[in-house]
Parts: structure tokens; sequence; C-alpha cells
């Protein structure tokens, strides 16, 4: 029988624009990747006041359609003939939540409370070789031109026989 | 008759950094367990602190460090649609176990706060 699990791996980042390379060990009976999820996490206060409201909010000062803040980027590798098979972004907060929202007073609108649910990205990937090669680049830190220390969740989702 | 519930069950976080863990009992007529569901009474400091591991009949269906926000649901999701799919489990011995770990973050201010855990269930109807 197939079961679904997840895999949880953090990456530490301390310094800007870092690269980090780290590797997933899965379990001996995993059978295919099916899932990828990121969530990250700020562990030092940044000293830039406004640049943290723009991680919980998003700047919303001129009105504009604006990009979510870019915190790095994320790419795994498959052992397997697929190579490298998920390239993509770690983003912040929703910047654009409360964009033509009317209804925005006494009630902020607020990832944690008018966030969409969270799903995983759905990749279908062989899991031969037990160990995926993974790359992150650090985005926030080189915006910022500081030294920001944070951690990086990824979480695999796999399918396993029992 | 076979019939839809929900069940709540919460823990309270009184410090910063702290893990906290309870066990807890479904009804004996529950069959399934369809989905699983956070919230707080302070959604920013779960959203940002919170990590939790989920177990259901001593099978774990969420690892330590699974962060919260990713089994939250806001307002602009619609009601029907709130729970995170388990595809229907059956609870077994019936019993539930959370750990839930608070975390510093720097977008949060700690404030004693609550975790409810929520469960979408189908039970037999008793009558």
């Amino acid at each position: 029988m197939m079961k679904e699990q997840v895999m949880v791996t953090k990456i530490s980042v301390k310094r800007q624009g870092e690269r980090k390379h780290f590797q997933i060990k899965l379990p001996k009976n995993t059978k295919f990747l099916i899932g990828i999820e990121c969530g990250w996490r700020l562990i030092d206060k940044p000293d830039a006041i406004s640049f943290k409201s723009q991680l919980i909010i998003g700047d919303h000062s001129q009105n504009l359609f604006q990009r979510s803040p870019l915190i790095g980027e994320l790419k795994l590798q498959s052992c397997e003939e697929s190579n490298w098979f998920y390239s993509g972004e770690v983003l912040g907060a929703e910047a654009n939540l409360s964009y033509g929202d009317f209804s925005d007073k006494g009630f902020n609108v607020n990832d944690c409370t008018h966030g969409n649910k969270r799903t995983e990205e759905i990749v279908k990937v062989d899991a031969e070789s037990t160990i995926i090669q993974g790359w992150y680049l650090d985005v926030l830190g080189k915006s910022q031109n500081a030294d920001i220390n944070y951690e990086v969740r990824v979480y695999v989702w796999i399918n396993v026989e029992e | 008759m076979l019939k839809a519930t929900k069940k709540r069950f919460d823990i309270k976080i009184t410090q910063a950094n702290s893990t906290v863990g309870d066990t807890f009992e479904l009804d004996k007529n529950i069959v399934k367990v369809h989905g699983v569901l956070v919230t707080s009474d302070k959604d920013d400091l779960l959203y940002y602190r919170g990590t939790q591991k989920i177990e259901i009949n001593k099978e774990e269906f969420f690892p330590d460090n699974y962060e919260s926000k990713l089994l939250m649901s806001g307002i602009n999701v619609a009601p029907k649609h709130r729970y995170y799919d388990l595809g229907g489990v059956s609870p077994g011995n019936g019993r539930v176990q959370i750990t839930y770990n608070d975390l510093d973050d720097g977008r949060s201010i700690f404030a004693p706060y609550r975790v409810s855990l929520y469960l979408d269930c189908e039970m037999e109807d008793e009558l």
C-alpha cells in the first residue's frame, strides 16, 4: 500500500548572497516525490524597520500593484534522469493581498488572516536513489545589502510503500 | 447513518520558545477523519512562530517542524474548503496527539496565545 509522507529540511542563511548546497535523504521505501513546499522564518530582528513591515504586509503607500518580496531561489536535483526537477522562488508575504479591497478598515488585510490555503507544488519524480541534491541562493540579504539571519524550510512530499 | 462533525481541541502557549504537547481522545463513534485545520486567537503569532507535529492513532501525519501556516486558511477561503484534506483516515484508537513548538521570529512579538486544532470527522449517528 502507498502512503504519503513529508520530509522537512532546514536551511540556515546568515550572509547576504549566500549559496547553500544541501542534501535531503529519503527513506529507502520511497517510490516517488510528489510535491514541494517552502516556508521561511526570520531568526534575528532586522534593524531596518521599514523593510520589516514590507515583509509582513507589503508596501501600499503608492497604491501600485507590487511584486511580493523575494527571499531566495531554490533548486532541487534528482540523481535520476529528471536531473533538476524543481526550480522555484521562496516568497515573503503576498504583497497584493489587499489590492482593491475596500473593506480594509479595522480588520487589516494580512497573510495570516486573509491568506489563501497553501498547497504543495506537484511534481512526479522517481526516487530510486533516495538522495536529493538541493541548492539555495539568498536574495533577501543581497537586496537589502545586509547580513540577515533566517531559516528556510523545504518540505518534500513523498509516496512510500508500506 | 453517518454524519459530518467538527471537533476542536485547544492548547495554551504561555512561554516563548516552548514546546507544548497534548493528547486528545476522539469520540468512539467517529469512523473517519477527513481534514485538519489550525487556528489561533492571535493568528499572526501562530502564522509566524508555530510549527507542530500531528499524530492520529500513533501515525504521524505532519512531522516535527511542519509550519503551522501551511495548515491555516484565511477568511478568503470558502468555509467548505478550509480544511487540509487527509483523505478519510481511520481514527484507530481515537487518540490525536499534537506537539506544538513556538519559536521566535523577527516579525512577531510574543504574548500568550491559544492554538486550536480542528478536525473534520465523520461519525456514526448514535440514534
